[in-house]
């Protein structure tokens, strides 16, 4: 049709075929440019996020970086007899031989109101660690040692700079007298700033020279432990009954339309079901790390069982015409080759879940896991807290010090994100079969 | 993989059966009182062979009703409370079968209207708070009738004031904070109206919504919980005025002023003695039943009554706890080693 | 169409192929036993529309009056045919005809779409496979097939053959599973090929080697009956050419059922050709026959090809 079209117009002009190639080329480049257009836009609107992305992460990272680290006081601590009593090691005044180095380091210091100000600058963390020092080898008593021991939080943000000595004595939380003490420290040598394993090893403090995330994170990881054992199999489960076995009809349709409004319910509606449920119904523990993992699968079972669907369907139906073919059933069929080959799929769906799932604090608000917890939790039964709602209260204290450890907070819990997707991507990688 | 995960988690799980009894002492309520009581409870279970007690940052209301819920091990042993008990509240503690409650009196805490440093301090007077942001206030003309609130800029309000748009940030209804701040400062100025004091006695009901309704104009907003958040909004806008307790204060000294009030500025001194007149009580209520059941309980609240914690030099008085008078003390001090239960 | 005289047509025509028949191979024989009797006097009422040799002396497989629906859309209509003992039966017909649809008839493999009903029987060993109390995973194991596309599962090409008698517990030990596996890889003509990477992915291998592994796969569970839908259509000249070898050989000792679009091939690997149009099946004959001298006009149309 075409042809004959033209062989008509090179009758009677055999210009036209060279018209047609120069419209063409004029055509051509508006099209080019709109196309150059349309290529640059996009790449803009890449550069905008990862800007936007970059200037997260370095405020992050600059406001969270200075909280790896902690100021210690070096000071010869001597385990003095009159005060350690053998028989009551629990009981015995520890702070008095903090109090006594302190003096040692300051003779000159010799008024109550200038002792008491001196004392301000070694956190209260220094007495417990001497405690546990003494409790573990009670030889110490009697001896004189030299000892790094945390300093005040206060002693910290001076020496990070974080307090502005030029402000007038009292609208500065540090005295002149304090800063003076600070700089001989230094002089001396006494003063010195260690990475901050205490960050990593403690738990919730309200000293923030003695706070730590490892309650947090152990709390984040019961937590998700139980999460995981709980959606996962009853997520896949679900998702291959209604991909591969459930009739299609109204009943498994509504169901479908179901989950998915499941998954865009606010996930506080599952706090306030947890609340009802497992604690006001079952009686199970407050706070713990159990509750809180069976309310966040409640939250993350929809997403799984859509991506898991998703990747049930985009297993090509010839390989289940193959395994049917040689006579495997139904089920033999679904378990020996179509699940491994959704696994990937699977998983990331799964992972996602998690990943959603760690970060969520409002459900967790109802069944009482924001809260105040010291001890590190043990079991999935032990009062716990999570990562989001450890920054949560963290950036609630009036404490300046605890602003930095915020965002040491916001950082470990993106790299418990980073290291999760890593093992997704692994995981992925590993199982990911090609047909 | 999967079996592994499985089994770990089984073995957790059996590892530590909840039926049972619980080892630590569990604590909800205000998050006014929620610094102190952790700070206690940090040092006791640092301190003693006790596990540290465990601590939910409710708010007072929502403390109140996990407190009044039943006596079993499931419910907590101690509220915070940045208010007294209500009657309704204790009558439902009644009904649940929480008999006893014993009263704890912790100390004080003031309410602040800072603003940054970076403008000049504020001198209110409380019918100046109440003219600002009450709902409807008194006609002007004098009339003794109410009309929507028309002041938009504190000069309005008061000729002395400076001339700066009226913006104040607070805390939401839920919060014991806005609690105290309604009854003391905003009822407060209400009574300077002596028709409207009259109002009190004759319509009560009429009283209260007059005199505690804030404005929804967008002069007062609503910024959280959060105290932290307002302390930095309020250092980038140095017009606007921020409302929460003295603790914040006392921590950001170099960053935000406290206005005076009727004549007074919020320091630790002027609260503790009283003259500083937007301050409340901050409270703790304890299961009587409880006492004998939970391991840690009493020594906690030996500890939380002892002098080292509440004193005059105590570490409570360095998180910004405003101490109560000794003879006071000593007072609520043996109703808490004698565990008394409050009577209503 | 239905008159007297054509079925009489048919019925000279039935007997007289069948005459020729018996002296060529002695393999497509009517039943003349007093049980099929009856059988066949129905079907000729039945076959007013299928010409040619419907019927054998000692089918593997009987069908009669088969019918399948999608939904409401009739597929099959009313399709009367036996399948011969040891024998190649090639299916063409233009696309759509529903010669595919018959053949996944065979194995039940029809059961996977839901809309699908099928009525009538097909009988195999004295049972009807349609029957409530016949469990699909036995038949399919006597009834193998191999897809148009070569869809090796995603394993090693020796897990893709032990796959099938692993589940059906056809072997005790691992020596004998080697040997089937040796046996059918060989038998599928691949052995030589691929016995040093037996470990290696069977998605590695070309799409003509993919496809006798497929076959290798079906014949690993002992089939009795093989059906082949367009088993070539995705494969290069070549590779063909050695799949129609393989099936030649395949024949002595298994019964295939094969589906085409390719009438040489139809003509190079079967005894017998049965042409379905629009879901009908037109006729059915020795292939020889069939090709050269077809009874029905739109048999003659399409391996002329005027159309399809």
């Amino acid at each position: 049709m075409y042809i004959r079209t033209q062989m008509g117009h090179q009758d009677k002009k055999t210009t036209t075929k060279a018209s047609a190639t120069e419209r063409v080329q004029l055509g051509l480049a508006k099209r080019r440019r709109k196309e150059e257009r349309f290529r640059k836009l996009s790449f803009a609107a890449v550069l905008l996020s990862i800007g936007f992305l970059v200037l997260l992460f370095a405020s992050i990272i600059s406001n969270g970086w200075p909280a790896f680290q902690r100021t210690d006081i070096l000071l010869d601590v001597h385990f003095d007899q009159k005060v350690l009593d053998v028989n009551s090691l629990v009981n015995a005044n520890y702070g008095k031989l903090v109090k006594q180095a302190m003096r040692d380091v300051f003779p000159e210091v010799t008024s109550r109101r200038d002792k008491r100000e001196l004392y301000r600058l070694v956190s209260s963390g220094a007495s417990y660690e001497l405690q546990k020092m003494v409790t573990a080898d009670p030889t110490l008593i009697g001896k004189t040692v030299s000892l790094w021991l945390p300093a005040d939080d206060l002693t910290d943000m001076l020496m990070k700079g974080k307090i502005d000595r030029s402000l007038p004595e009292a609208e500065r939380p540090i005295s002149n007298k304090q800063i003076q003490w600070i700089d001989q420290l230094i002089a001396q040598k006494r003063l010195k700033k260690n990475f901050n394993t205490t960050f990593f090893q403690a738990g919730d403090s309200r000293e923030p020279e003695l706070s730590g995330i490892k309650g947090a994170l152990t709390g984040s990881l019961f937590t998700l432990l139980v999460t995981l054992v709980l959606s996962f199999p009853v997520a896949v489960a679900a998702a291959i009954y209604l991909e591969e076995f459930a009739p299609k009809n109204k009943w498994t349709d509504l169901v479908e339309v179901n989950i998915n409004n499941l998954a865009a319910v606010p996930s506080i509606v599952f706090g306030l079901l947890g609340l009802a449920v497992f604690l006001n119904f079952f009686g199970m523990p407050r706070s713990s790390p159990l509750v809180g993992g069976m309310v966040l699968s409640l939250m993350t079972l929809p997403t799984i069982i859509i991506a898991s669907r998703a990747s049930l369907k985009a297993v090509p139906p010839s390989i289940r015409e193959a395994a049917l073919g040689v006579g495997a059933s139904k089920m033999q069929t679904v378990f020996h080759h179509v699940i491994p080959l959704a696994m990937p799929g699977m998983m990331t769906g799964t992972i996602i879940g998690l990943s959603q799932a760690l970060g969520e604090t409002a459900p967790l608000l109802m069944i009482g896991m924001v809260a105040f917890i010291v001890d590190v939790p043990g079991s999935v039964t032990d009062p716990a807290t999570v990562l989001p709602v450890q920054i949560f209260l963290w950036a609630d204290s009036p404490e300046r010090a605890f602003v930095e450890r915020t965002s040491a907070a916001i950082l470990v819990l993106l790299m418990f994100l980073i290291s999760m997707n890593g093992v997704a991507i692994y995981l992925r990688r590993k199982f990911e079969r090609r047909w | 993989m999967k079996k592994t995960l499985l089994i770990a988690a089984c073995l957790l799980l059996a590892s530590d059966v909840w039926a049972g009894g619980r080892d630590y002492v569990s604590i909800v309520g205000s998050s006014t009182v929620y610094p102190f009581a952790t700070t206690v409870a940090e040092r006791f279970g640092k301190t003693s062979s006790f596990k540290t007690p465990k601590i939910e940052s409710t708010g007072s209301g929502g403390g109140m009703k996990l407190f009044c819920a039943g006596t079993g091990i499931d419910s907590p042993d101690i509220t915070n409370a940045s208010r007294r008990i209500k009657k309704s509240e204790y009558d439902t503690c009644l009904k649940n079968g929480v008999k006893e409650i014993v009263e704890v009196k912790v100390g004080y805490d003031g309410i602040v209207l800072a603003n940054s440093k970076k403008a000049t301090r504020f001198n209110l007077s409380k019918r100046d708070i109440y003219l600002a942001l009450a709902r409807i206030v008194p006609d002007p003309k004098g009339s003794n009738g109410f009309i929507e609130n028309p002041y938009t800029n504190w000069k309005e309000v008061n000729a002395s004031l400076p001339d700066i748009k009226i913006e104040v940030m607070g805390p939401p209804p839920t919060s014991g904070t806005r609690d105290a701040f309604d009854e003391l400062a905003m009822q407060g100025g209400c009574k300077t109206f002596p028709w409207v004091k009259a109002l009190k006695k004759s319509d009560k009901k009429k009283f209260k919504t007059v005199c505690e309704a804030l404005r929804e104009d967008g002069a007062y907003i609503e910024a959280g919980e959060n105290d932290n958040l307002i302390i930095q909004k309020l250092e980038a806008n140095p017009n606007a005025l921020g409302i929460f307790g003295f603790s914040y204060l006392d921590q950001n000294a170099d960053k935000i002023q406290g206005a005076i009030v009727d004549g007074v500025a919020p320091d630790f001194d002027k609260i503790s003695d009283g003259s500083y007149s937007i301050s409340r009580s901050l409270y703790m209520y304890v299961k009587k039943s409880h006492a004998e059941v939970v391991p840690g309980l009493k020594e906690f609240l030996a500890e939380f009554s002892s002098d080292r914690a509440w004193g005059d030099e105590g570490y409570l008085s360095e998180k910004g706890l405003i101490p109560m008078p000794e003879e006071e003390r000593a007072q609520v001090g043996k109703t808490v080693k004698e565990l008394i239960p409050l009577q209503l | 169409m239905i008159t007297a005289e054509h079925t009489s047509i048919n019925k000279v025509q039935y007997f007289n192929g069948l005459n020729e028949k018996e002296q060529d191979t002695q393999d497509t024989m009517p039943a003349f036993t007093p049980t099929t009797s009856s059988l066949v006097t129905e079907s000729n009422v039945m076959t007013q529309e299928t010409v040619g040799k419907p019927f054998v002396k000692s089918p593997r497989m009987t069908c009669r009056e088969v019918n399948v629906w999608y939904d409401d859309k009739q597929a099959i209509m009313d399709v009367n045919i036996d399948i011969g003992k040891n024998q190649v039966l090639a299916m063409i017909g233009p696309s759509g005809c529903g010669k595919s649809t018959f053949l996944r008839c065979l194995n039940r493999m029809n059961d996977t779409v839901p809309i699908c009903r099928v009525d009538g029987e097909i009988i195999l060993d004295g049972l009807d496979i349609y029957d409530k109390k016949i469990d699909v995973v036995p038949l399919r194991a006597k009834v193998g097939m191999v897809f148009q596309k070569p869809n090796p599962f995603p394993k090693s090409i020796y897990d893709n053959i032990a796959y099938g008698p692993k589940i059906h517990g056809l072997v005790n030990n691992q020596t004998e599973l080697d040997e089937v596996v040796e046996y059918s890889l060989t038998k599928a003509g691949l052995w030589d090929e691929v016995k040093d990477r037996l470990d290696q992915p069977g998605t590695g291998l070309s799409g003509g080697q993919q496809q006798r592994l497929c076959i290798a796969r079906a014949i690993a569970v002992r089939p009795e009956i093989i059906l082949m839908d367009e088993p070539c259509s995705a494969l290069d000249p070549i590779a063909t050419a050695t799949v129609e070898d393989l099936i030649d050989e395949l024949r002595e000792q298994y019964t295939i059922v094969i589906v085409t679009h390719n009438m040489q091939q139809a003509a190079r690997v079967s005894q017998r050709t049965a042409y379905f149009h629009l879901g009908k099946l037109i006729e059915v004959g020795i292939t020889d026959q069939l090709f050269t001298n077809p009874s029905h006009q739109l048999t003659e149309d399409y391996i002329t090809g005027r159309f399809g």
